[in-house]
């Protein structure tokens, strides 16, 4: 079995470099010094700002990377993906909800609850589009996926014309939308660690159902796993680990695709070890994306979500030829 | 003696279809039985039903006398052990993770079935016939009192069909195994009760010696059986009707 040091030490490098990297890039050594005596304002820059932001953004990535395990895991297909299947979006959806319907109730539980229902909401939709049409394989599933994400875009634009005003701004969803970290405070990075930290135990419970959902339906059965009270519990799970990822990291394309290819060629495709490969993998992608989107246009930022499509939209369309290419033009 | 299996009255019925048609079966603790019959006759959705994988729409099966639709998913994986058709993992598993996702300690069933030499090869990587007995020593890993095959090694080369099916005759002589199969002389040679399907229903069912000269069989299959004797058994060999009513 491959020892995990390698990744970990990438991921701390990718962490140092995130907290060095942005508008005023800061040596390592003064990231030390941050950590030493938080007297002066860079220092205090530093440690209240970037490295929170940094290791917020290694949550989300690594949440991300989850999600994209288990969805592969239960369509038992390589392009399956948070993103892709419509989950992220209908988390979005629900957080734009949370964002600008006046529901009178506190935003800090009503945003993820929402996001939640919308993520769970939508993948359910997909699954019982694909299951009418008879096609719950790949394409049907992927196809369905995307109208479902076309339907719930043009849900939310409308919701963000119609509802925005001076009280709640276009700028707050829009950053959602296309995908960024929020800036934590440190017991908020709590909180979201301790998520983070409870999405890999309660994956992990998966492991075992995942890798025998893999020899098909009937063997996976013979195996003993009762397939059909399994697969809605892991879709459950997986979209609670999406409306995690998209309450703390708006909608981040790609990465619940790349983590768990990158993943399962380093540790095999056992899930045991492909979950917690596939979260260290996204989050050392997520913490390099955003450590590029805060220092490429000084001082604006770029959005996150927009770097992710641009370095993975052609991942998924390598994946997506190789495969076509090995089925004989089907996905 | 209780049975190990016992099917009452099962019927599928699928888009109008009579997929099995009040089927009928004792079968008992040990014994190796061939279930053979032309394409469509309802072998592998009987095989399906037996295993607990489908629920007939009438009738019900019980596995040593309690009724299986009452077991767990695990319960059932306990007893029963289920070759598919075809099998064809979706990530590429080494032979020794296949066997663990059914057992945790897959390196003394491995030993048993002389595949360690295969362990940490990819499914990719192995022939058909390296898959055939992979897969055979996975969903033996937990000795099953009763095993349930189907078509197994229809896409192998003689050398390995023939190897395959002896080794699950040769089961038969402790546990009940139950084989759908095309190979008539196999079914024949190898098995001790055969039963022949036909449109959903049971046409003939006994020993091989006795089937093997019913006037019935032809029937069941539209052709014409030409009986070679080679002693100790008898060949089929199929000829088109209208060909043997020319000569």
């Amino acid at each position: 079995m491959k020892s995990w040091w390698p990744a970990w030490a990438l991921l701390v490098l990718a962490l140092v470099l995130g907290v060095c990297a942005g508008h005023e890039w800061a040596a390592p050594a003064q990231i030390w010094s941050a950590f030493a005596e938080r007297d002066t304002l860079r220092a205090r820059l530093l440690w209240e700002w970037r490295v929170p932001r940094v290791l917020a953004a290694a949550c989300v990535g690594a949440l991300l990377g989850l999600s994209g395990a288990v969805f592969q895991g239960v369509f038992r297909n390589p392009l399956a993906e948070p993103y892709l299947l419509g989950a992220s979006g209908g988390a979005a959806l629900g957080a734009t909800v949370a964002l600008l319907v006046p529901l009178g109730l506190p935003q800090s539980w009503l945003l993820p609850l929402l996001a939640f229902a919308g993520a769970w909401g939508s993948t359910l939709l997909v699954l019982g589009v694909a299951r009418v049409a008879g096609a719950l394989d790949a394409a049907g599933m992927l196809l369905a996926g995307v109208a479902m994400a076309a339907m719930l875009g043009a849900i939310r634009s409308f919701l963000m014309l119609a509802l925005s005003d001076e009280t709640v701004s276009l700028q707050v969803v829009m950053s959602w939308v296309l995908g960024g970290i929020q800036t934590p405070g440190w017991s908020g990075l709590g909180w979201l660690a301790l998520i983070t930290l409870g999405c890999l135990a309660g994956t992990q419970t998966l492991a075992r159902g995942l890798d025998l959902l893999g020899l098909g339906d009937a063997t996976a059965q013979s195996f003993g796993l009762d397939v059909a009270r399994f697969v809605p519990r892991a879709v459950l799970l997986g979209s609670l680990v999406v409306a995690a990822a998209v309450a703390y990291g708006g909608l981040v394309a790609f990465v619940g695709l790349a983590a768990p290819h990158i993943a399962r060629w380093w540790v095999g495709p056992l899930h045991r070890r492909v979950l917690p490969a596939s979260a260290l993998a996204g989050a050392v992608i997520v913490a390099l994306a955003d450590a590029l989107a805060r220092s490429v246009l000084p001082p604006a930022e770029v959005p996150l979500g927009l770097i992710t499509a641009v370095a993975g939209g052609p991942f998924f369309i390598v994946l997506l030829a190789r495969r076509l290419r090995a089925h004989g033009g089907r996905a | 003696m209780t049975p190990m299996l016992s099917a009452a009255g099962l019927c599928v019925e699928r888009q109008g279809r009579r997929l099995l048609d009040g089927i009928s079966l004792d079968l008992p603790q040990r014994g190796a039985v061939a279930l053979v019959g032309p394409n469509g006759a309802g072998k592998s959705t009987l095989l399906h039903v037996l295993a607990g994988q489908l629920l007939p729409d009438r009738g019900g099966v019980q596995l040593q006398g309690a009724p299986l639709r009452a077991m767990t998913v695990a319960a059932r994986a306990a007893q029963i052990g289920y070759m598919p058709q075809r099998f064809e993992p979706h990530w590429d598993v080494t032979l020794h993770e296949l066997v663990q996702m059914r057992v945790p300690d897959a390196a003394p069933v491995l030993a048993r079935a002389g595949l360690q030499p295969l362990a940490q090869r990819r499914w990719s990587t192995l022939s058909g016939g390296e898959r055939a007995r992979g897969m055979l020593a996975a969903v033996l890993a937990t000795d099953p009192p009763l095993l349930l095959a189907d078509e197994p090694g229809a896409a192998l080369d003689v050398q390995h069909r023939l190897a395959l099916v002896q080794a699950l005759a040769r089961r038969g002589r402790e546990h009940l195994v139950v084989v759908a199969m095309h190979d008539l002389d196999l079914a024949f040679e190898c098995f001790e009760r055969v039963i022949v399907m036909q449109q959903g229903r049971v046409a003939l069912d006994g020993a091989p010696s006795v089937l093997l000269q019913d006037p019935r069989l032809d029937a069941v299959f539209g052709v014409h059986f030409e009986r070679i004797a080679v002693p100790p058994h008898t060949l089929l060999r199929a000829r088109n009707q209208e060909d043997s009513n020319a000569h």
